[in-house]
């Protein structure tokens, strides 16, 4: 189909990492340039600061559309305050993990930003601590744990939750591979940076189906990572919990943490879906500060667009039973394996 | 040949139709219910017209026009309509007793496309086809054919079997306009009138089964009858 890309694509993979590579020597020899120190502190700070708007909006969104007043869009800060002044209580039965578990993955979801592109489109200093991978395995590693503590307090919901959750992460894990394998056959390259280039300078790679597909397959995948609609409830009870039953038993600032670490975790994947696969524009080229805070801004005119196809998708399904689940990850499987076959053709 | 000299364009516009079909035929294979299944079928025989149109518009052959409007006519509207009519025969809405799930037939589909994918890389090299959209026709081609062969394993609606079968004929036909747009206008006009009496002769026979039988499932169909 395409008979230049591949050249291009090489070259472009080939160029950006010869041109990054000094930057990287440069930041490690000499010592670190302070501007994108400050950056990167900047993009774990836009996430910390900015994940429970986007719960926010998307909460207040379909209280909209189903014709409701709705809890306004600064609901979740307000939550998190109130939590954060209330008292613990910890079940007899729990151990030490039940304390770990909320710290550890919320430092999860404070360390992957360090390594997607959120406000710039160049790595800072410890970009290349992992790849795509690495950012994935992190991501999972706070999931498992939250897995854990729910089995650790031993009461029934959270076991259910547990086993649910594990059986979801069973039937999407292998799809998020898979598109992670089809985006490093798109750029030739596992950095989330080179994608984004590559989108960004490429109309014939953006208006692939290869790439095409991987948006497909991505935005099922994120509505199941996200806690929506095909899969998950949106009424709180808990026969239907699949996330929420693993952590009933937490109380006051650890709840806080967790609920803070899964509004996060869901402004990682939408970040990786817009500026790594579906809207790679409007990101800091030079690092300024006025193109960093206009990277911010950007971010959530992006998110919002894609909260609003969120809500439609909520809105307009009606919940799978449980032994459909698979439904929607096959196909979104399908949509990967599609896509992969159409990087080997161009 | 005309898939050796053609624009980026052209070439690109080729194969968002042909993966469009492929995904078309996908749906069919994971719905439920056959009207589903005949909607998808009808979409496909869409994007097939066109892609004969454009094939003829970039290929100069005024022929293709012909041969694209009686491909709408036919396979996009005519055959639909019929087993259409079967269908508000029939009763049945879905597939009761599935057996194979539509996500393992999904994924199934997807293991068919990998191996049709590697089949006509070794075909293309040994013809000298080493063509992108030469190696994605033939792809769509076999892997439309093996989905086909799939569908028509493993349901037993006499529905699901029809139009496993039309799958079949399309990936064929997709991929012969693909790789010898060429072919005489009568050769097509023979194949479209072939579908038209295998869908009639499907009907007769749902007929048929129906008052005889009771049922259009092949699953009770295991007495031999002499």
């Amino acid at each position: 189909m395409h008979e230049s890309p591949p050249a291009t694509h090489q070259q472009n993979a080939c160029s950006f990492v010869r041109s990054a590579s000094p930057a990287v020597a440069a930041g490690r020899t000499a010592p670190m340039s302070a501007r994108d120190v400050l950056l990167q502190i900047g993009q774990v700070l836009t996430v910390l600061l900015l994940a429970p708007l986007i719960q926010g909006i998307i909460v207040q969104f379909e209280e909209r559309v189903q014709r409701a007043q709705g809890p306004g869009i600064f609901q979740p800060y307000r939550d998190l305050w109130k939590l954060f002044h209330k008292q613990i209580v910890v079940p007899q039965t729990a151990s030490w993990l039940f304390w770990a578990a909320p710290v550890v993955a919320f430092t999860c979801m404070l360390t992957v930003p360090i390594l997607i592109p959120v406000l710039t489109d160049f790595p800072l200093p410890l970009s290349d601590m992992g790849d795509i991978l690495g950012g994935g395995l992190i991501l999972t590693l706070g999931s498992f744990l939250i897995v854990l503590a729910g089995l650790d307090t031993s009461s029934a919901y959270g076991g259910i939750g547990s086993s649910r959750a594990v059986m979801v992460a069973i039937l999407a894990e292998p799809t998020l591979i898979l598109v992670f394998v089809g985006i490093t056959l798109l750029a030739k390259a596992m950095l989330p940076f080179v994608v984004n280039h590559l989108l960004v300078s490429n109309w014939a790679a953006y208006w692939s189906p290869a790439h095409l597909f991987l948006v497909a397959a991505f935005f099922i995948l994120l509505l199941v990572e996200t806690d929506r609609m095909p899969i998950h409830s949106s009424t709180h009870i808990e026969v239907y919990m699949i996330e929420e039953g693993r952590i009933l038993e937490y109380s006051g600032p650890l709840l806080a943490l967790l609920k803070w670490a899964s509004a996060m975790k869901q402004f990682i994947l939408y970040t990786i879906f817009c500026n790594v696969l579906i809207l790679p524009w409007g990101l800091s080229v030079k690092g300024t500060a006025l193109g960093a805070l206009g990277a911010a801004a950007g971010l959530v005119i992006k998110f919002t667009l894609v909260a609003c196809l969120v809500v439609v998708v909520e809105t307009s399904q009606s919940r799978l039973r449980f032994y459909r689940y698979q439904e929607p990850l096959a196909a979104s499987f399908l949509l990967a394996v599609l896509s992969i076959i159409g990087t080997q053709l161009s | 040949m005309l898939i050796q000299h053609l624009g980026p364009i052209a070439s690109s516009l080729f194969s968002l139709l042909a993966i469009a079909s492929l995904l078309l035929s996908f749906v069919m294979l994971g719905s439920r219910w056959l009207k589903n299944y005949l909607y998808a079928f009808a979409t496909e025989s869409w994007v097939i017209a066109a892609l004969s149109a454009t094939i003829g518009y970039y290929g100069n052959y005024p022929e293709l026009y012909l041969i694209a409007i009686l491909t709408l006519l036919f396979r996009g509207l005519l055959l639909p309509y019929l087993i259409w009519r079967i269908i508000r025969r029939l009763e049945v809405d879905r597939e009761i007793h599935e057996i194979l799930q539509p996500s393992s037939s999904l994924v199934i589909g997807a293991l068919f496309v990998m191996f049709a994918l590697a089949v006509s890389y070794r075909v293309a090299t040994a013809y000298h086809l080493e063509l992108t959209v030469a190696v994605l026709a033939l792809t769509v081609m076999l892997s439309m054919k093996l989905i086909g062969f799939l569908m028509l394993a493993v349901r037993h609606e006499a529905i699901s079997q029809i139009l496993g079968l039309l799958v079949l004929e399309n990936g064929i036909f997709l991929g012969s306009q693909i790789l010898v747009p060429g072919m005489p206008l009568l050769i097509e006009l023979v194949i479209l009138f072939d579908l038209l009496i295998i869908v009639a002769c499907f009907g007769v026979l749902v007929g048929y089964l129906l008052t005889h039988v009771g049922t259009t499932s092949t699953l009770d169909l295991k007495r031999l009858v002499g």
